[in-house]
C-alpha cells in the first residue's frame, strides 16, 4: 500500500488538478482518496489496488464538484449579507513557491528546457480543457496504463465507449499541438 | 490518424507529463506526503482490531464500516431518508384529501347543473308519487 500510493500520489494530484483547476482543492482530493483507500481497501491485494483507488478519486472529484455547486448557491444567497472576501484569509505558504530540483532540470541544455516547459505547460492547458469524460479515459488508460476493462470500470462505461474518449482525446490534443505549430 | 499513431503520440505526451510531475513544487510534493502519511497511519492504527470510522469521513464513498467490524447503528430520526419517506408519506395523504374535496365539490355542481338544465320543477325529484308514476310508466 505504502509503495502505491507514493508511486500514484503525483499523478493522482494532477488528475484532480486537471479536472478542478486549484491546487488547494486537488490536494484536499487526493488525500481524502488516500484516506478511503487504506480505510477500506487495505486488504485488497495489490493489482487490485490502481482500479480502486482511480475509482474513489474519480468519486471523491464528482464530490467536490457537488460540494461547490452546493456552496456556491449558498454564498450567491447570503453574499447580500457582506463579509470579508477568501483573499483576506489566505494563508502564504512558502514552501509553495520553491521548485523542486530535478535531474533533468540540472542537466538539461536551458534553451531545451525552456521549450520542454512550454510543451508541458500547453498540454496540461490542453488537457485542462478537454471534456472531462475524455481527460479521465485518456489519463487512465495512457498515464495510469489500466487496460480497456479496467478504465471502463473506474468509468462506469461500456469499453466502446473508452476507446471512443480515448480517441477523441488524443485527436483533440494533437489537434492543439498543431494550431501552435508543435510536433512531438 | 490510426490507433498506433495514437498511442505513439499518447506516449510521448504521457512521458511529458511525468517530467511534469517530476518538478511539481516542493511545497505540494510535501503536502502529498503528509498526505500519504496520514493514509498510512491511519490504516495502520486500523490493525487487526478495527476502529470504528466516522461515517461523515466516508462520505460520498457509498458505504459503512470497515471490514470485519458490524455496520455503525444509525440513529432513525436523523436520518435524512426517513424523514424524507415521512415527508412524501405526508404529502400523498394531503394531495389526497385535497382531491377528494375538489372531487366532491364538482360531482355537487354537476347535480346543481343538472338540476337547473331541467325542464322539471325541483319539488317532482322530491316527490314520492312522482318517482313511483315514473316507475309504472317506464315498465
Amino acid at each position: 500500500m505504502a509503495a502505491f500510493l507514493a508511486d500514484v500520489e503525483r499523478r493522482a494530484f494532477k488528475h484532480a488538478k486537471f479536472a478542478v483547476r486549484d491546487e488547494d482543492a486537488a490536494l484536499d482530493i487526493v488525500q481524502d482518496s488516500m484516506m478511503k483507500l487504506a480505510e477500506k481497501y487495505a486488504d485488497k491485494p495489490a493489482a487490485e489496488l490502481p482500479m480502486l483507488f482511480h475509482r474513489i478519486l474519480q468519486n471523491t472529484i464528482h464530490d467536490h464538484f457537488r460540494r461547490t455547486k452546493v456552496r456556491s448557491t449558498w454564498t450567491t444567497l447570503l453574499s447580500a449579507f457582506g463579509g470579508k472576501g477568501k483573499e483576506d484569509d489566505d494563508e502564504y505558504d512558502p514552501l509553495d513557491t520553491i521548485a523542486a530540483e530535478s535531474s533533468w532540470n540540472a542537466t538539461k541544455d536551458p534553451a531545451v528546457q525552456l521549450q520542454q516547459s512550454q510543451v508541458m505547460k500547453l498540454i496540461e492547458n490542453a488537457l485542462e480543457k478537454l471534456p472531462a469524460r475524455q481527460r479521465e479515459a485518456f489519463l487512465l488508460r495512457y498515464w495510469e496504463e489500466l487496460d480497456v476493462a479496467e478504465t471502463a470500470a473506474v468509468m462506469g462505461c461500456s469499453e466502446g465507449s473508452v476507446k471512443t474518449h480515448c480517441s477523441r482525446a488524443v485527436h483533440a490534443l494533437s489537434e492543439s499541438l498543431r494550431v501552435k505549430g508543435i510536433t512531438l | 490518424m490510426n490507433t498506433q499513431n495514437d498511442q505513439e503520440l499518447a506516449k510521448k505526451i504521457t512521458a511529458l507529463l511525468d517530467i511534469s510531475n517530476s518538478e511539481l513544487r516542493q511545497g505540494t510534493a510535501y503536502k502529498l506526503q503528509l498526505a500519504r502519511q496520514a493514509a498510512l497511519e491511519k490504516m495502520a492504527r486500523r490493525g487487526p482490531s478495527p476502529i470504528s470510522v466516522s461515517s461523515g469521513v466516508l462520505a460520498g464513498a457509498g458505504g459503512t464500516g470497515t471490514f470485519g467490524t458490524p455496520a455503525p447503528k444509525r440513529r432513525l430520526l436523523t436520518d435524512f431518508r426517513v424523514w424524507l419517506a415521512i415527508l412524501v408519506v405526508a404529502g400523498g395523504a394531503y394531495s389526497y384529501d385535497y382531491w377528494r374535496v375538489l372531487e366532491r365539490a364538482r360531482e355537487i355542481a354537476e347535480i346543481d347543473a343538472q338540476l337547473l338544465g331541467s325542464d322539471l320543477p325541483f319539488d317532482a325529484f322530491l316527490d314520492n308519487g312522482f318517482e313511483n308514476w315514473l316507475k309504472r310508466t317506464g315498465q
